[in-house]
């Protein structure tokens, strides 16, 4: 198992330096905004334009600016300085990277909370009126866009623009000291953010225990007379949930890297998506590739996890 | 370009007549003046208050909703609009902005008007004694050399102020400056031009007398002082990292920790600002009635976030204006106070670009018939209405001298093609025909042209719009929608690469002088290779030559005179399709007594107070 782990994260590495170079060939590769006019402002003249290149090193060629910018994250874990603000690309990040980590956490309980408990039931009461209505119900989540429904759980709910003020509003994590005022400014977010995820998970999991509950060892359990909640709970979920592990951790590690944009936009949480909205707008490289780095680097991670979990979680998975 | 971006120079005419005359309308919270009425076009309800109620009271805590960050940190380095209304709050400069000043500023760090000699070449400024600058530095005294130092960090590389050598440039030793930052781009040159006598004297040398370029760049955050010991380490740095540790002189500072480095300020998300303690309200004419402002940003969706400032308290709006939905909800008056929501004439305007020297635009009859057929109204109502400005006619904006005398809110007399600002096609029609298009309309292989955008509303609207109004005309549009910035960066601002339409561009106020809407928009030579601002690249003599005759004018109703007159000319040439005037339009929670600075187009945030 070690010299698995040991070598996951060497082509994590790996990894991590190709999608760095990915990034470097996008951003000059297709037209997007010329920092160094950017910086120079609206009566610029073109030595100052240049002056400004050569101060970001944009007039470097490509793979010596690549080469600097990896010795520097590898070397001394400096991401550089953002073009626009100046400010330290990594302080940005870790400034931000808890909001985010708090949403997802508290969406991830959520969904898990709901999406599993409802795909199980369904699968178990397969074609009952509560099967159906709950897949209904959970095309339905599927279906709406997260800003949409971001939008209206504010225009209904939220303390400050809502028609019902029960929740805490746009911009109330800004404003929350502690940490359970935190999380309760998180309430909104986290149940719209839930709310797809949930019913993708239900869905996926009642597909998953159909066809699991219809395998041989499933009636063996039950000719053995073992009760059905341990028939269903015991060795159908064990086995549909595997899909669901890879799944979530896939999806946790896109959501740190900073998918949660639009919830996290509509709600105005300052987290990692936000922040590379404002990166693209700007065509800061440097906050972009430091966020793309940090992004992968979590996907790669809960990859990690997942596979180390099969081996717990499937007894037929087994790492040499 | 970004419109958001604005300096002020002090202007020679005296438009504070103006304002005053304007300013008869007293506002809801009892104070001083509003600047409303027929030379802004601004309803009475929704003019901007510019002093604070008398019974305006301190402490609180105020709170500003923004959708974007501030630029820099630096004072050095700062050139945006929401920027400097921090600026105006943290830092002192030699001279800054009252809330009702448009002509000229008032001293600040300087004890009284400057010395100018007879020859005009010589600007002498004596500042206060015993300003004293935020923790941890409060033990330090301000001195004239701060200032030098201050001026001179910005020709650094690392301190990419865009400004200082183009309304600088006359004071003697730039070049000599900008030579010695070439060698060594890591330390702040020696401006020979600058002389500091002594702790309390400030003396600038001219090479021509052209004091009132200079004047306006000391009217902003440059003149903030830096102490040289103390920030020499952070220029030394490329970039700059003096953004973090910046020393405070104003009411207002950021909260920082012993070593002076910033903690109140986090990129894109938060800045806070406290009383600074080393501030004396005597040597100041800042009441800074508010304890504390705390800046969030981040909110994307202007319709919940000036909702959330409406029927909340202590709130005001930032970068981002009001949704057409909020403005028509607050204009009727039934959910919300009419004045909650005030419109300021921004300096700016905003035009469509035809580029003047391809067919068939080089050819001004053609350029002619377009600007008649144009619905301008139609163009204007892609901003919101008309709250967000007057239709544009001519190209000085309102409070601007020279404004009245090239036309006001009217068009230049004698261009009929100006005179429908919602299009007049049988005019466009016999335009056409005297360009050789027999039909009226455009025919052949040269009415096919490009035309590039902006690829979201508001931007990508007013493209629409114009795209349609071509096409009546007979032009075959080839519309490209790009990112704003990349519209600029890669397209219009790039002469090579440039389209024949540029709809999404326009021109804010470098400074409150007439000069300086003219100087890069429509001076033939400062046609740049890139980051090109003349984009309709109108290189014509007689107006190049009208430019440079203005600049000479120093009498105040001369200038603006002469300056109406070069607009008139400019607006003959028909370059630009222009539509709308800017207004600023900002909403404030009902407990905010809310006071504009007229000079910025935003609230001031050292006289907004909170009420009860």
């Amino acid at each position: 198992m070690a010299r698995y782990i040991a070598r996951r994260v060497l082509w994590g590495v790996a990894l991590l330096v190709i999608v760095s170079a990915v990034v470097f060939v996008l951003f000059y590769v297709f037209p997007s905004a010329d920092p160094a006019k950017l910086r120079a402002g609206r009566t610029a003249n073109p030595q100052l334009i240049e002056q400004i290149r050569e101060q970001l090193h944009l007039d470097d060629p490509i793979y010596v600016q690549f080469w600097d910018y990896m010795k520097g994250v590898f070397l001394h874990f400096d991401f550089g300085r953002s073009f626009t603000s100046q400010a330290d690309v990594r302080t940005i990040i870790l400034d931000r990277l808890p909001a985010t980590a708090l949403l997802v956490a508290g969406s991830v309980v959520i969904w898990l909370m709901i999406g599993l408990p409802v795909g199980i039931i369904s699968a178990v009461m397969r074609r009952s009126l509560l099967d159906r209505s709950t897949m209904i119900i959970t095309l339905a989540f599927i279906s709406a866009p997260v800003f949409w429904l971001g939008l209206v759980a504010l225009y209904l709910f939220a303390q400050d623009v809502g028609l019902i003020h029960i929740f805490p509003g746009i911009g109330s994590y800004l404003s929350a000291d502690t940490f359970l005022a935190k999380c309760e400014s998180m309430l909104l977010p986290w149940m719209v953010l839930a709310a797809a995820t949930a019913a993708i998970y239900a869905r996926y999991l009642r597909s998953s225990m159909i066809d699991t509950m219809s395998e041989d060892y499933i009636r063996t359990a039950r000719a053995k007379g073992l009760p059905e909640r341990d028939v269903v709970l015991r060795h159908g979920v064990r086995s549909a949930i595997t899909p669901i592990v890879t799944l979530l951790g896939l999806d946790v590690g896109l959501l740190l890297a900073g998918n949660a944009i639009l919830t996290e936009t509509v709600f105005n949480i300052p987290g990692v998506g936000q922040q590379i909205v404002l990166s693209i707008r700007r065509s800061d490289l440097p906050m972009i590739q430091g966020i793309v780095l940090f992004g992968a680097f979590f996907i790669i991670i809960f990859n990690l996890i997942v596979d180390i979990l099969y081996a717990y979680l499937d007894p037929r998975v087994r790492y040499q | 370009m970004r419109l958001k971006r604005f300096r002020l120079i002090v202007p020679v005419c005296a438009l504070l007549a103006l304002v005053f005359a304007l300013s008869s309308c007293g506002d809801d919270d009892g104070g001083g003046g509003t600047t409303a009425g027929g030379a802004t076009g601004i309803p009475d309800e929704f003019a901007a208050p510019t002093a604070a109620p008398d019974d305006a009271k301190k402490g609180g805590d105020l709170i500003v909703l923004q959708e974007g960050d501030i630029d820099y940190m630096d004072p050095g380095a700062a050139y945006y609009q929401v920027t400097y209304t921090l600026d105006f709050a943290m830092f002192r400069q030699l001279v800054s902005w009252q809330p009702d000043d448009t002509a000229d500023p008032t001293p600040d760090l300087a004890t009284g008007e400057p010395e100018i000699s007879d020859d005009g070449k010589t600007i002498t400024f004596t500042i206060q004694d015993g300003i004293r600058y935020a923790p941890p530095l409060n033990d330090r005294v301000v001195t004239s050399a701060d200032i030098k130092y201050a001026i001179e960090r910005t020709l650094l590389p690392g301190v990419p102020n865009g400004y200082t050598a183009t309304y600088m440039a006359d004071v003697e030793g730039l070049k000599e400056a900008q030579a010695a930052v070439k060698k060594d781009e890591t330390t702040a040159p020696e401006w020979s031009g600058i002389e500091t006598p002594d702790d309390q004297t400030i003396v600038f040398h001219l090479s021509k007398p052209s004091v009132e370029g200079v004047l306006g760049a000391l009217s902003l955050p440059i003149s903030s002082p830096v102490p040289e010991e103390y920030a020499k380490e952070f220029d030394a740095e490329s970039p700059s990292t003096y953004g973090e540790h910046v020393a405070f002189t104003g009411p207002y500072m950021v909260e920082n920790d012993s070593e002076g480095k910033l903690t109140g300020y986090s990129p894109g998300k938060e800045i806070k600002l406290v009383r600074n303690p080393s501030w004396d309200p005597d040597t100041d004419w800042r009441p800074a009635y508010v304890d504390t402002i705390t800046v969030q940003e981040g909110f994307a969706d202007p319709t919940s976030a000036s909702k959330k400032i409406l029927e909340g308290s202590s709130s005001i709006s930032g970068d981002f204006p009001p949704s057409p939905t909020v403005v028509k909800e607050v204009a009727q008056g039934d959910k919300y106070d009419p004045s909650l929501m005030t419109a300021t004439p921004s300096g700016g305007n905003r035009y469509v670009a035809l580029n003047t020297t391809e067919p068939p635009f080089d050819d001004i009859n053609v350029r002619k018939a377009v600007i008649a057929n144009s619905d301008r109204v139609a163009l204007r109502n892609t901003r919101g209405g008309e709250l967000f400005g007057p239709v544009m006619n001519h190209f000085l904006p309102p409070l601007i001298p020279g404004f009245e005398e090239a036309g006001g809110l009217n068009a230049p007399e004698g261009l009929d093609f100006l005179q429908s600002p919602t299009g007049d096609p049988e005019l466009a029609a016999e335009y056409m025909k005297k360009a050789g298009f027999e039909s009226g309309k455009c025919e052949g292989s040269e009415c096919s042209i490009t035309m590039v955008g902006d690829d979201a509303a508001p931007g990508k609207d007013t493209a629409t719009v114009f795209q349609d109004q071509l096409e009546q005309l007979g032009f075959e549009v080839n519309f490209q929608p790009v990112e704003h910035s990349l519209m600029y960066t890669k397209f219009c601002s790039v002469p090579s690469q440039q389209p024949d339409v540029c709809p999404n561009v326009g021109w804010i106020k470098d400074c409150n002088d007439p000069e300086c809407f003219f100087d890069i928009p429509w001076y033939g030579p400062a046609i740049n290779p890139s980051n090109n601002s003349n984009w309709a690249r109108l290189d014509d003599p007689e107006v190049n030559k009208a430019i440079e005759d203005a600049r000479l004018v120093t009498d105040p109703e001369e200038r603006a005179q002469a300056y109406g007159d070069l607009d008139k000319l400019v607006t003959s040439k028909a370059g630009v399709v222009p539509w709308v005037w800017d207004n600023d339009v900002v909403v404030r929670s009902p407990d905010v007594a809310g006071v504009i600075n007229l000079a910025n187009a935003f609230y001031d945030l050292s006289y907004t107070s909170l009420k009860g």
